[in-house]
């Protein structure tokens, strides 16, 4: 997401130059000391030549890793609170919409329009697929992208919370996550009422404990 | 047009997917709170426009928020499945990934919305890709290679000498 939010800043770490080119700068005379000398390997010549790879994956080097004390989740790697944005955001959204969706399902089901007797011939008239299979549809996209909607905004505002308080406090941790999580709780349901926004401010701790432990459990 | 090496901005792919989601969600949700945040207030009489704006953002924005998210993620599931079908990145991949978006998307209108979409989706695609390989021709353009300069050759004699 390097081009909505720019690219994170880029800090170049000074390399002693005998580790990159394969000899001492300092100890060089002329050119044929460095062409004889064999620890000249081409391979370490330029790191975007790329010859000391033999396969392309994902090279995260070129966007570093966010150095924040205590950020790495054990699941993915972070180039900083965008990717945890996304990353996090993205998931809890497809999350919310399955289990809405599920739930939607089982409402269409229990809430299938039944067959009406035919007065004539005292009959049921059985219902059209095509009947049924719209019910259960309206059903899911009722309640799928209400809950993926909920929990999704859910998510932006605890992972903009927590990395507002991750970069004030220069490191990550528990408390952040909890804090993180009672302040999106409380905002979600601000315009409630006090009771309400409790309630949600609870649960929304009691989740990003949750999620606390978990990564614990996975490290 | 292939591209030699990997866009290394963006996740391998399968796992892309559920950050283009939540990217495109987190795009919805923010747009969606300035738009209808000014839309709300405008539309509220004297005396309510900040409740009007606030009651506008909380119905409306996370809806906006939810469109673009399931845009950007299904055009990435696509796109993604495309990749791994065609086994080549080129301008096809997003415009199929749009046709099948659009279509998609519409699947509930029969199938004559469904194909009308998938078709309009994929123009826009077109349309953006193209105008996105003309900007890089024109950047490519730009960059030239410089020819090396000629060697030195005598100065042209002064005028009247």
């Amino acid at each position: 997401m390097s081009w909505i939010f720019g690219t994170p800043e880029k800090k170049e770490t000074p390399q002693a130059s005998s580790n990159k080119l394969g000899f001492d700068t300092n100890q060089i005379s002329d050119i044929s000391s460095i062409l004889n000398s064999n620890t000249l390997d081409p391979t370490k010549l330029h790191p975007l030549a790329g010859l000391d790879k033999d396969i392309e994956y994902l090279d995260l080097d070129e966007e570093k890793l966010t150095s924040l004390e205590g950020a790495d989740n054990g699941l993915l790697p972070s180039r900083g609170w965008t990717d945890d944005l996304c990353y996090g955001a993205g998931t809890v959204y497809v999350l919310g919409l399955g289990l809405g969706g599920l739930r939607g399902f089982n409402e269409g089901l229990k809430n299938l329009p039944q067959g009406r007797v035919d007065p004539v011939t005292n009959q049921v008239r059985p219902v059209p697929f095509k009947l049924k299979l719209n019910t259960v549809l309206n059903q899911i996209t009722k309640f799928g992208p209400h809950m993926g909607n909920n929990a999704g905004v859910l998510a932006i505002m605890y992972n903009l919370i927590d990395a507002s308080l991750d970069n004030f406090r220069n490191k990550h941790d528990d408390l952040n996550s909890l804090a993180a999580g009672f302040l999106s709780g409380a905002l979600f349901r601000s315009s409630r009422g006090l009771k309400p926004m409790g309630y949600s401010a609870g649960a929304m701790t009691l989740v990003a404990a949750a999620w606390c432990g978990f990564k614990r459990v996975i490290n | 047009m292939s591209t030699p090496e990997a866009d290394h901005s963006r996740d391998p792919c399968p796992i892309v997917i559920l950050s283009d989601f939540g990217g495109a969600f987190s795009m919805g949700v923010i747009g969606g709170c300035v738009w209808h945040g000014i839309k709300g207030f405008r539309n509220s009489p004297y005396g309510e426009r900040r409740i009007g704006a606030i009651s506008a953002i909380k119905a409306r924005a996370p809806v906006v928020g939810g469109n673009f998210g399931v845009w950007g993620g299904l055009f990435s599931f696509y796109d993604c499945s495309i990749k791994a079908v065609r086994k080549r990145e080129d301008a096809w991949n997003a415009i199929l990934a749009g046709f099948c978006v659009g279509g998609s998307l519409a699947i509930r209108g029969g199938p004559r919305h469904t194909f009308n979409s998938a078709v309009t989706c994929a123009c826009v695609l077109a349309v953006f890709e193209g105008v996105g390989m003309m900007f890089q021709r024109y950047m490519a353009w730009a960059n030239k290679p410089v020819a090396m300069p000629l060697p030195e050759q005598a100065a042209p004699a002064p005028l009247g000498a």
